[in-house]
């Protein structure tokens, strides 16, 4: 069955436990970009796909699906958000601490013949777009990120990111641009064939879904859902499609923009 | 884990569930493991490599079903709660994706859910005649079936397993269905556990299988409305084990020599060893398996150990301690 699970690009999902150490730990206020030892799933991971982190400690059931922030040679970083008990014991890792995750799992952006790109973030879903905007750009590809963030807190995400042009927008105004992402969009000049790359909770995705339309291009979004297999066996994150109930672990994350209905 | 011991090798877990010869006690819970997700995403030969003594599917029904709204799961203190309800491809569906997983080394109980006798009933005929005309190696190991008659969170709350009447007209139509073995999966929502399991095994089948999840419910915590989209899901995991424990301990006393299934928040060896303890001939892991790929592996070398810790020379001797007076 090996190599059966390709569904973009040459990538392959893995359901084994890595066990980890946590080689660099960054804080940025409730966010911590986290580098874990992890060759095996660096070599096999694509941008889009995630990984499902088991939160260390008494207490903690269900894994936590994380989307890769960058993979490369024998390291993937994750950027975690504090947001409930086992994401924050997260964001606590420290340098030295081994921790188990297993990955990559899902499908991942398409990057193929993409020469303009378009990378919409909001909040925590910026995370996965620095792997793709790494990939995109290593291809020669033209990208350009636009992110928009609730407030200051929120938008201390974006010390994280090394994406050259990037914009941030912040709905209290205090740091880059007043507004949303939308109007960052509206400002953006964007070359014809331009390909949209979204990430983010489900009013933004519904309105990049719409601006996208209505600009004559195509697209992809990565979605979010709880899990508790992350391997396709427990149909727990569905979300609804033009193609029905979809499994955000197994047919998504990454789905065309055209087909989700936020 | 490394310090354990090495594993006896004179231990013998093997266990005789009615005609089902299982290499050890250790079976999934239906819905929690998909064979042919898991053989995606594994770099060897899953069907070969699979770690449970015997395979428990997602339930089947006759008609494709689409389940529930999402969100459908989520964790709670010490426990999992879902509302999948049911979704599956329908028995036809289903059925022309057996020979993907025919390989698959361990012998296969097919769990079947419906809202009707007849329902349950077509699915079985389907399968059975579908299964007489295969060509050798077409079709997985099918040695019998469990009746899902408990799942909580199908339309309309209908849970067959709380109607003992209800119950017995579903075995009963599936008992003439089939010869093979058949075990009835019962729910935990009921004043008395016994009750259905009479009802059960006095239509025609051969064993039970208990806890499925607990009718539970819970909310979001900014809006304080009920998180999942049906509303209520059912609850398993660490937080139900010790009611499963009583009510296997309780299916076992009204029916001894019974071929039991016991399951309900397994995640540890000892676990599983407590259900044997309490009556149960196998043991179903479901929860856990949301917590790794490696834990059947984990949970079945630490019952090894368990056992051989305790100086049984097979696993049967722990079954029913905790029923001795």
């Amino acid at each position: 069955m090996s190599g059966s699970g390709q569904t973009h690009g040459d990538h392959r999902q893995w359901a084994e436990t890595s066990h980890c150490r946590v080689s660099a730990a960054r804080h940025l206020g409730g966010f911590a970009v986290l580098e874990l030892i992890a060759p095996r799933i660096a070599r096999r991971a694509a941008p889009g796909q995630f990984v499902m982190v088991t939160v260390p400690g008494e207490g903690y059931l269900l894994r936590r699906p994380i989307s890769l922030f960058s993979a490369e040679a024998d390291c993937i970083a994750l950027l975690v958000e504090a947001r409930g008990r086992g994401s924050e014991r997260l964001t606590r890792l420290e340098v030295g601490d081994v921790v188990d995750v297993a990955g990559p799992l899902g499908s991942a952006f398409p990057t193929q013949g993409v020469t303009n790109a378009l990378l919409v973030g909001g909040g925590i879903g910026c995370a996965p777009l620095q792997y793709l905007a790494d990939e995109l750009a290593a291809a020669g590809a033209h990208v350009t990120a636009a992110f928009g963030f609730r407030d200051f807190r929120a938008a201390r995400a974006v010390g994280a990111f090394t994406i050259e042009r990037l914009s941030v927008a912040t709905e209290d105004g205090s740091v880059g641009r007043a507004g949303t992402v939308l109007h960052l969009l509206a400002a953006l000049d964007v070359a014809p064939g331009t390909t949209v790359y979204a990430c983010g909770p489900t009013p933004m995705i519904a309105a990049v879904q719409r601006w996208t339309f209505h600009e004559g291009l195509r697209g992809y979004v990565s979605l979010e859902a709880h899990m508790a297999c992350g391997t396709g066996s427990c149909h727990g994150c569905v979300v609804d499609t033009a193609r029905g109930k979809l499994r955000v672990c197994s047919e998504g994350p990454v789905f065309r923009l055209d087909e989700v209905t936020p | 884990m490394s310090d354990r011991r090495p594993p006896a090798p004179e231990t013998d877990l093997s266990v005789r569930l009615g005609p089902v010869e299982l290499a050890h006690p250790l079976v999934d819970a239906s819905g929690t493991l998909d064979v042919l997700e898991y053989a995606r995403r594994y770099d060897g030969d899953y069907l070969a490599d699979f770690p449970y003594a015997a395979y428990v599917p997602k339930t089947v029904t006759a008609d494709p079903r689409t389940g529930n709204p999402p969100p459908r799961v989520t964790e709670t203190p010490s426990g999992v709660i879902n509302a999948i309800g049911l979704e599956n491809p329908g028995v036809h569906a289903w059925i022309a994706q057996l020979g993907e997983w025919a390989a698959l080394r361990a012998p296969v109980l097919v769990s079947v859910g419906g809202n009707s006798p007849e329902q349950y009933a077509a699915v079985i005929s389907a399968l059975e005649a579908h299964l007489a005309a295969a060509p050798p190696g077409t079709v997985p190991d099918v040695r019998g079936y469990e009746l899902n008659v408990s799942c909580p969170n199908v339309v309309g709350g209908l849970q067959i397993g709380a109607d003992p009447t209800a119950t017995a007209e579903v075995v009963g139509a599936c008992r003439a269905a089939t010869a093979r073995f058949l075990l009835t999966k019962l729910t935990p929502n009921v004043r008395d556990v016994t009750e259905a399991g009479a009802a059960a095994l006095g239509a025609g089948a051969d064993g039970l299988s208990l806890v499925n999840t607990f009718k539970a419910m819970v909310l979001d915590r900014d809006t304080l409305r009920p998180f999942l989209g049906n509303r209520t899901g059912g609850l398993c995991g660490p937080a139900i084990k010790p009611i499963a424990l009583r009510m296997v301990a309780e299916v076992a006393h009204a029916f001894p020599d019974t071929p039991l299934v016991g399951m309900g928040g397994v995640m540890t060896g000892l676990d599983a060893l407590e259900f044997i303890a309490c009556g149960a001939t196998a043991v179903a892991v479901g929860a856990a398996n949301f917590t790794s790929f490696e834990a059947p592996q984990r949970i079945l070398a630490e019952l090894r150990d368990e056992v051989a810790a305790r100086g049984f020379g097979t696993v049967g001797e722990a079954r029913g301690i905790a029923l001795r007076a």
